[in-house]
């Protein structure tokens, strides 16, 4: 061997002496070829054509060694220093020089071939660096790059090369020959370089070596490594045998770490996972009546699957790889059955004995990260329950329902805290609230009492989301309420909202994928914001319908099943013999009339009824005096009444009649204390609670200070309650925008002789076209009095007014004449501003008193929101009018308070958000340039204070809808100022 | 058939300025007696539609209960009730009333209770009238045939001392009115001839437990007297409670009530005994009505028909003379017409814009008149007597 290794070098030796001094490249490919033919078996007729003829027959005459020599020479040859040595010589010298006047079979023959037919382990770790050379020295460094990047192509896609790859590591470790330290070291330094070649690669060139591409090459090579080495696999005790570490497993572990780590997860997965569910599949289908864990366990193909993730060693890499699979097996909308098994195949090795992977599962994928519902259904039923889910219950108490209550336990507990459903993002509730709701689902009454908190933690949870704004957070809790109250007692569900009646739980709560899901929520918090009812708002959730039906799980599916039937057949439903005797003695009444009317003469044949139908509309009392509807809604009892009067209410105070200033104040508490009940009677087009409403907000446009007054004062007043006072400020924020909006028909008059406008399309100087319909065009009268005319005259016909009598008299119009006819009018005038202060001020000054029943900065936050929205709104309404500049000073001064810009709660911080953007728009440009120029301090810092607060908000908020605002404020901010 | 769409009222007179509580008409002339919560008694002219006279005749805090002519008392006379505890006895003197009422009678009673004027059986009160009515009453018996037997015998008896009778008409006999008393749980009879009461009923000192039984009963609501045939020229008084019950006395005994039944739940607000005092209709707060036969051989009041309504309240009832119809004044100001023989509904008059407070037929049966708090009086003719030839 020695001899050998010296021969070799003497040649390689000779070789490159005989390529630095070539003068023609016929030259360097005979020195080359006098190599290779050594090395590989060549066929030196498939060249010879493309060289000169003395050159032919050199080639032609090289000896052709045996078949045994040649190998030993190739394995010497890589091995040892030879082949980096002329490497080096080939990929520089040859590559910048003379590769490029080679002909192609030549390259081929005694270039590539060095390369491709050559040990990939030292290939790679040859070639790679050389992608990074930048043109030093004498070589030209784009022909040396743009070869290396052609040679790798070459190896290790077009002539599997990382297959390959994954021989030789599998095979090196047979060998024993080296250490495993060793090996590990060069398994991970090939698994670097290949991997890094799309990085090292420059982005012009071809996309075989682009990322994405080569990524899926690669992997496609690597799976078929390790299937193959799957099938060479003798025994099964092996691949359970954690002693005996594979080259080929390590390589191929290592390969897809780093491929994860440079951010193509989700291209390997393509690869991957339709293996690996191909695998599920043939074994679900083929054998239904083993026992599944085993056919899995048996079938060859699946241990490499088994060993895989324990392959990967980067916990980093498998936590991506594991929530991207998630995410992807969401998408190619997998069958839970199919999910779980892929699930197990992958992780039940390493889950059973590594703690980390474990609460990955259990922690990270149920606490932290966001993933698709029907994943965490997944997650679940791998990681906690512990059993596939077809199933027919868990198979094991013990172990299994223990880490099912750990979990539960864990769940409640974060999903109970305060901080948590202030601060985390909405996805992430509905995310942990499902996971929680799915683990109840699997939990019984006992597994309930074994555990200390969980039933606390609910119920705090519960009740504290009870009091959000928030519709999609109080439908989480009812939702959790119903599951619970499930467990507690199943034949009495508790149904703490209407809108989830099914039996199923919508755990999506409507958000069918996640993009969409975001949409909505946004929008639905915008509703929050902008449109809450008072707190009996019913957003419109038909989807929560559609979703039920795309069913959970069979389990689910067989308890509708049994629920429906327990409707069928109602044990409770009463049967009221009374009506059965009812029935009976009418009808035998009946029959005792028509036996008298027969025997009756015919006496009282006179006597035909008449129509006897009979409605109620005229006794409903209409109310026509404003004192009269005050008098009927302070008469609660007469739930009647109350209804007919606020029936009639808003129209009354429409009309604005002489007295409503004196009951103003009366009927604004009264509308305002009434209890009126929401349900809209069928074939009513609103409800009691929207007259109501309608009715205070005509009151506060019809006689703004009065009412004002008294709502101000009703607003802080300890008697009422949250949703009162909700509604008072909802009504302020109705009539405000009325009163903005408000139009007045007013006389208007014509700057017609001053300004001409544009837009009119006859020119300038011709009179307006308008006057009393049916008028005739303008005509130029010619006037010949005198040739310099400075002034032209117009006549035109005009039809006959219907009082005048036709006299036979033209009239006659001239250009100066104004327009007495006065019937054109303005429309919209806004009448806000001046009752703006009446609306804002005194609402601003008791916001932080905490007194009995009032405390907006704490329990009320929602008040609190609500009254800054409604500050937001007035200020909108009073935009570019002067009260505006002198209201947006006390409102900023208010909003800048500590505990409001910074409020625990995202709704009063979205609020602020909303007024400050508010003030923004209402400020006129004039009165901010002025203040700006003139120094004036509080409105510039109240400016600067919006933007940086806005600042703030748009990098630390926790709330999307927070950050995103703010964002957008600290733009507008920014261009205000400009 | 397509039914007929509810006739609208003949005329409407207008004039009061307060509710009109009761309304009345001249036994024989086309006139009609209107009283109003406000005191005022008008006398209207029924065929010119006009008021031919207008009084004040009880104070305007009190007002008018009711307002009660009757062949009874005197073809020129009229009966006011006022809420100030006194019935005034009045003349008709030229198209008006007499400057000072012939009669005062402080009864002391404040109530709602109207009076009620005996009523005989009209058959025998017509007599010697002009002839039509008597042919009329003749027809009646004739229809009478087939009533029960009970309403057939009392026809008998009527016609047969109906000359006696006749005798008390127009001779200036007892003329008795029962009213609610000063204690508005009992009736008390007064003579308007001597304006003096007659008898209370339960009869003072009488078995005390009786007493406290009608106590018991609440306040006399509404009285009806009549005097049938049976009872050999005897009063009898039917008077409905506060708490439904209805009670009947007969003055032969007037220690114990005939009999006491229950058909209403709640305060019994209006009875009319038809022209043959064989039966009556009662109208009660609740929601129904209620058509009785008295049975006078056995002292039984027993249920005939029983009308449910839709909505509770009937505060004025009324027979028709000739017993064929029935009318009603509810709360929820409809007037009903009730078949009175078979007791299904006829029509359902929707005019006034308040509650109803009375109806009232005229004696030959062509008119009805209804009164209301709306201040207005409708009349109505309905299913017109066919026996005028």
């Amino acid at each position: 061997m020695e001899e050998v290794a010296e021969t070799i070098l003497d040649k390689v030796a000779a070789v490159i002496a005989a390529v630095k001094d070539a003068k023609r490249a016929d030259q360097v490919v005979c020195a080359l070829h006098s190599l290779a033919v050594r090395l590989f078996p060549l066929d030196s007729h498939a060249l010879s054509g493309s060289i000169d003829q003395q050159y032919r027959d050199q080639v032609l005459s090289a000896k052709v060694p045996s078949e045994q020599e040649r190998t030993d020479w190739w394995r010497v040859f890589y091995r040892g220093a030879a082949f980096p040595t002329l490497a080096r010589v080939l990929l520089y010298d040859v590559a910048s020089n003379w590769l490029a006047c080679f002909p192609f079979s030549a390259r081929k023959h005694v270039y590539d071939v060095f390369f491709v037919n050559g040990l990939m382990v030292e290939v790679v770790q040859t070639v790679v660096p050389s992608l990074q050379h930048n043109g030093n020295g004498s070589f030209d460094g784009n022909a040396v790059r743009s070869n290396a990047e052609r040679v790798l192509a070459l190896c290790l896609i077009e002539n599997d090369g990382v297959l390959q790859l994954a021989r030789e590591l599998g095979g090196s470790c047979q060998s024993e020959d080296i250490s495993t330290e060793q090996l590990n070291l060069t398994i991970s330094r090939v698994a670097q370089l290949v991997t890094s070649i799309p990085d090292k690669a420059q982005s012009r060139t071809a996309k075989s070596l682009s990322s994405h591409f080569f990524f899926k090459k690669i992997t496609v090579q690597l799976v078929a490594g390790a299937e193959e080495w799957d099938m060479n696999l003798c025994s099964k005790e092996a691949v359970f045998n954690k002693n005996i570490v594979d080259g080929t497993i390590l390589f191929v572990g290592e390969s897809f770490a780093r491929i994860c780590r440079r951010g193509s997860a989700d291209v390997l997965l393509r690869q991957v996972i339709p293996q690996i569910i191909a695998h599920v599949r043939s074994v679900l289908s083929s054998n239904a009546d083993v026992v599944v864990t085993e056919a899995f366990e048996t079938k060859a193909g699946l241990w490499f699957w088994f060993k895989f993730m324990e392959a990967i060693k980067d916990p980093y890499v498998v936590e991506t790889l594991s929530e991207k699979l998630l995410h992807q097996l969401a998408a190619e909308h997998v069958t839970d059955l199919e999910a779980y098994w892929v699930l197990w195949i992958l992780f039940h090795s390493i889950y059973e004995c590594q703690t980390p992977f474990r609460s990955m599962f259990v922690e990270k994928f149920l606490l932290w990260k966001v993933l698709p519902v029907c994943c965490l259904r997944w997650i679940l039923q791998f990681a906690v329950f512990q059993f596939p889910p077809d199933a027919p219950s868990l198979p094991t108490k013990g172990l299994n329902s223990r880490c099912l209550l750990d979990t539960a336990q864990h769940l409640a507990v974060v999903w109970a805290k305060k901080e948590f459903v202030q601060s985390a993002p909405v996805e992430q509730q509905i995310y942990v609230t499902a996971a929680l709701g799915l683990s109840l689902e699997k939990m019984s009454k006992e597994d309930l009492d074994s555990t200390k908190d969980v039933m606390r933690s609910i119920l705090e949870g519960v009740s504290c989301r009870l009091e959000s704004p928030a519709h999609l957070v109080r439908r989480m809790a009812s939702s959790i309420a119903l599951v619970f109250s499930k467990i507690i007692n199943p034949e009495n569900p508790l149904y703490l909202d209407d809108s989830c009646c099914g039996e199923t739980i919508d755990w999506e709560f409507g958000l069918a994928t996640s993009e969409k899901g975001m949409l909505t929520t946004s929008e639905c918090s915008d509703k929050d914001i902008n449109e809450v009812k008072t707190s009996t708002t019913s957003l419109p959730e038909k989807e929560i319908n559609n979703m039920a039906d795309n069913g959970v799980g069979n389990n689910d599916k067989t308890r509708k099943k049994t629920l429906s039937e327990f409707n069928l057949v109602d044990p409770d439903e009463i049967i009221d013999p009374a009506t059965l005797n009812n029935e009976l003695v009418s009808g035998e009444e009946e029959d005792d009339d028509d036996a008298s009317e027969n025997s009756e003469t015919s006496s009282d044949s006179s006597l035909q009824p008449y129509d006897l139908s009979d409605d109620d509309t005229d006794l409903k009392r209409k109310f026509s005096q404003l004192v009269d509807v005050v008098g009927a809604l302070r008469k609660s009892d007469d739930a009647d009444g109350v209804e007919r009067a606020l029936d009639v209410a808003e129209k009354l105070v429409r009309a604005s009649p002489d007295e409503l200033r004196y009951v103003t104040g009366d009927l604004v508490r009264t509308l305002v204390q009434v209890r009126c009940s929401d349900s809209t009677i069928e074939g009513e087009e609103e409800s009691a609670e929207e007259k109501r409403q309608k009715a205070l907000v005509a009151l506060i446009v019809t006689s703004p200070f009065e009412s004002l007054d008294t709502l101000n004062k009703l607003l802080y007043s300890p008697n009422l309650d949250v949703s009162q006072r909700i509604m008072i400020l909802d009504i302020m924020t109705d009539a405000a925008q009325e009163l903005a909006d408000s139009k007045i028909m007013k006389p208007k008059h014509q700057p017609r002789n001053l300004i001409s406008t544009v837009s009119e399309t006859q020119p300038w100087f011709m009179p307006s076209s308008i006057g009393p319909s049916g008028a005739g065009p303008w005509k130029e009268i010619l006037a010949t009095e005198t040739p310099l005319n400075w002034s032209y005259s117009y006549e035109r016909e005009l039809p006959p007014r219907s009082s005048q009598i036709q006299r036979g008299k033209t009239r006659r119009w001239s250009s100066r004449s104004a327009n007495i006819q006065g019937h054109q009018v303005e429309w919209s005038q806004n009448k806000f501003p001046q009752y703006a202060a009446a609306f804002m001020l005194p609402s601003m000054q008791g916001f932080d008193k905490k007194r009995q029943g009032v405390d907006l900065l704490g329990r009320d936050f929602i008040v609190l929101g609500k009254l800054i929205h409604m500050l937001g709104v007035c200020m909108k309404c009073a935009a570019m009018h002067p009260e505006a500049s002198a209201l947006a000073l006390p409102l900023m001064d208010m909003l800048s308070s500590r505990e409001i810009c910074h409020h625990a709660e995202a709704f009063v911080r979205k609020s602020v958000l909303f007024a400050a953007s508010c003030i923004l728009v209402a400020l006129h440009p004039s009165y901010v340039a002025s203040s700006l120029i003139e120094g004036s301090p509080d409105i510039s810092k109240g400016l600067e204070w919006v933007r940086t607060w806005a600042l703030h908000v748009a990098e630390s908020d926790k709330d999307r809808e927070c950050y995103t605002t703010g964002s957008c404020l600290r733009f507008h901010v920014n261009w205000g100022k400009q | 058939m397509s039914k007929r769409p509810p006739p609208d009222p003949v005329a409407v007179l207008r004039g009061h300025r307060a509710s009109v509580t009761d309304v009345c008409f001249h036994p024989s002339k086309d006139i009609l007696f209107t009283g109003a919560a406000d005191g005022e008694l008008r006398i209207w002219d029924t065929l010119q539609l006009r008021t031919t006279s207008s009084s004040w005749v009880h104070s305007a805090a009190h007002g008018i209960i009711c307002v009660a002519t009757s062949p009874v008392i005197g073809r020129n006379k009229v009966i006011s009730q006022g809420r100030d505890g006194t019935v005034k006895y009045w003349d008709i003197a030229d198209g008006g009333l007499s400057r000072i009422p012939s009669l005062t009678i402080q009864t002391n009673s404040y109530h709602f209770c109207k009076l009620s004027i005996a009523k005989k059986p009209f058959a025998c009160v017509r007599q010697g009238e002009e002839p039509h009515y008597h042919d009329l009453g003749v027809e009646e018996t004739s229809d009478a045939e087939t009533l029960d037997h009970n309403g057939r015998m009392a026809q008998g008896n009527l016609t047969e001392s109906s000359s006696t009778l006749e005798d008390d008409v127009h001779v200036e006999g007892p003329k008795y009115v029962a009213i609610a008393g000063e204690r508005p749980s009992e009736v008390e009879i007064w003579d308007l001839s001597t304006a003096e009461k007659v008898v209370r009923l339960p009869q003072n000192g009488s078995s005390s437990s009786l007493n406290q039984s009608t106590k018991a009963h609440g306040m006399c609501m509404a009285v009806q007297a009549f005097l049938p045939s049976e009872s050999q020229g005897f009063l009898n008084v039917l008077a409905g409670y506060e708490d439904g019950t209805m009670i009947w006395w007969d003055l032969r005994n007037p220690k114990v009530p005939v009999t006491s039944v229950k058909f209403h739940s709640e305060p019994v607000l209006s009875l009319c005994v038809d022209g043959s005092c064989s039966g009556g209709i009662s109208g009660a707060a609740d929601e129904k009505i209620v058509m009785f036969s008295l049975v006078h051989s056995m002292g039984s009041c027993v249920v005939k028909k029983e009308i449910s309504l839709e909505r509770p309240g009937i505060a004025g009832a009324s027979i028709r003379p000739d017993g064929k119809i029935a009318a009603t004044a509810g709360w929820d100001h409809r007037v009903r017409i009730y078949n009175y023989r078979k007791g299904n509904a006829l029509a359902i008059l929707k005019y006034h814009r308040a509650m109803c407070n009375t109806v009232s037929f005229s004696n030959d049966g062509k008119l009805m008149a209804s009164s209301s708090e709306d201040t207005t009086v409708a009349l109505w003719e309905l299913y017109p007597p066919r026996s005028i030839t």
